[in-house]
């Protein structure tokens, strides 16, 4: 129970986060900061692929109805959560998956999670940038926009999870 | 039927993904090009209640900036008004002026949401069709010109603002009188492009960009920004006019929308221009 509770909250605390403070902060040379990708990160492992895409597609929504995206954020997240379990699968410690650990920095390592989020926001900031300008003679910009924003994405991710998560006892937030 | 049965089975994930997709992407290009309800958008009323109580806690961060260029246009207004003017005559003449009709009516507005970072970037004012907004009316604040109204809600709409692909503002060169379209490459927020110009004229350096008021939006001379450079597009006799913005669109608040009452009567007029005459 205590775990849905923990979800749910962070699903507000993630949309509320990228709408009112993300969005409005302005690195130049085309960064766009999108953290929200961690939450999709953070569910349950054994979490069936239909309703890791509802809620994603329902996050999604929700982020673009504050941010005049009009489907964008919920297109690029529903990605996210589609290849979360192809890469959950290719990325797999020998021994398998411990479902009662969330799957963070701290209980798979750093180097687990620099490959598969690092695969899953690549995922996301790609295909939410190349919707966003839709055109192949800007792939440039696109590839530019991507490489940047994913570094800075990635390095908050990281310093949330140093922030908010206890090491090793992950059960709580 | 129990092989369509097996193929939705087997690749039921992928059906759902391709669903949901379909759901955001229909959503995503219909709401670009034409948005037809207020869900979904900062317009709708929950959303725009949540803005302005956002708008409560952020408005004092740009406040100094915003009351500056008000009271800039206040001490240009008042030069204006009949107090500041020196009366010549005794009083007994009366003017009942004939030759100058109202065209232009302005209705203040508050941006209570904006980004800037986009490749397509829309602004949420805190007034909608209840107040007499439209789609398509230009909006302007003291600096310079900020977008077009894209949607409107009851209470709340949306600017297309000059930081969207093709905002398509009719601007002109003030000194010369070239005109183009204005547009926007996504890179930085304070500078955008001016197309259109033939680069048999001279485009001189700091020049004023203003609006050409050709679409009805916007009424002639609204400042848009100046000339920074100008580079030859490569195959073509045209310029590639770099504009600095007057307007800096990341602290922007109160603007002005512009409301053109003769905007009807011109549309009529065009209507009926020749169909094998345009282009």
């Amino acid at each position: 129970m205590s775990q849905i509770a923990k979800h749910i909250l962070r699903f507000f605390l993630f949309f509320l986060v990228q709408v009112l403070v993300l969005n409005q902060i302005e690195l130049g040379m085309g960064i766009q900061i999108m953290i929200y990708p961690l939450f999709i990160l953070l569910l349950p492992v054994d979490m069936n692929v239909f309703s890791l895409m509802l809620v994603s597609f329902a996050l999604g929504l929700c982020i673009d109805a504050l941010s005049n995206t009009f489907g964008l954020h919920a297109s690029s997240l529903l990605a996210v959560a589609y290849f979360r379990p192809i890469i959950f699968k290719l990325f797999a410690p020998r021994d398998g998956y411990d479902i009662l650990f969330e799957p963070n920095i701290f209980t798979l390592g750093t180097v687990w999670f620099l490959k598969t989020f690092g695969l899953l926001i690549v995922i996301h900031h790609f295909w939410f940038f190349m919707l966003e300008m839709f055109k192949l003679n800007e792939i440039i910009f696109v590839l530019q926009k991507t490489g940047l924003s994913l570094v800075v994405s990635i390095l908050i991710c990281i310093l949330l999870q140093y922030l908010f998560l206890r090491k090793r006892n992950s059960n709580e937030v | 039927m129990r092989n369509f049965l097996a193929f939705i089975r087997r690749f039921r994930v992928l059906l759902l993904f391709a669903l949901l997709q379909g759901i955001a992407l229909s959503l995503y290009f219909t709401f670009l090009s034409f948005p037809r309800s207020q869900y979904m958008t900062t317009t709708s009323t929950l959303s725009g209640s949540f803005f302005e109580w956002k708008h409560g806690v952020t408005q004092f961060f740009a406040l100094e900036e915003n009351n500056n260029s008000l009271q800039k246009e206040n001490a240009l207004l008042k030069t204006q008004t009949i107090e500041s003017l020196f009366r010549l005559d005794n009083g007994l003449v009366k003017v009942n002026d004939t030759l100058h009709k109202v065209q232009y009516e302005f209705i203040p507005a508050k941006v209570i949401n904006s980004t800037h970072t986009k490749r397509n970037n829309f602004f949420t004012l805190n007034i909608g069709s209840e107040q007499g907004i439209k789609r398509n009316m230009g909006v302007y604040s003291s600096n310079g010109v900020v977008g077009v109204i894209h949607f409107s809600g009851p209470k709340y709409s949306i600017v297309k603002s000059c930081l969207t692909e093709k905002v398509n503002i009719a601007v002109m060169i003030e000194s010369t009188g070239e005109h183009g379209f204005l547009e926007w490459d996504g890179k930085d927020s304070r500078r955008g492009t001016l197309t259109g110009i033939s680069n048999d004229s001279k485009v001189v350096k700091w020049s004023k960009v203003v609006t050409r008021g050709a679409a009805g939006f916007f009424p002639a001379g609204i400042a848009v920004g100046k000339v920074e450079k100008a580079t030859v597009v490569e195959g073509m006799p045209l310029w590639n006019v770099t504009i600095l913005f007057s307007e800096n669109y990341r602290t922007v608040q109160r603007v002005y929308v512009i409301k053109n009452l003769l905007k009807d009567e011109q549309d009529d007029a065009e209507s009926h221009i020749p169909a094998d005459v345009v282009q």
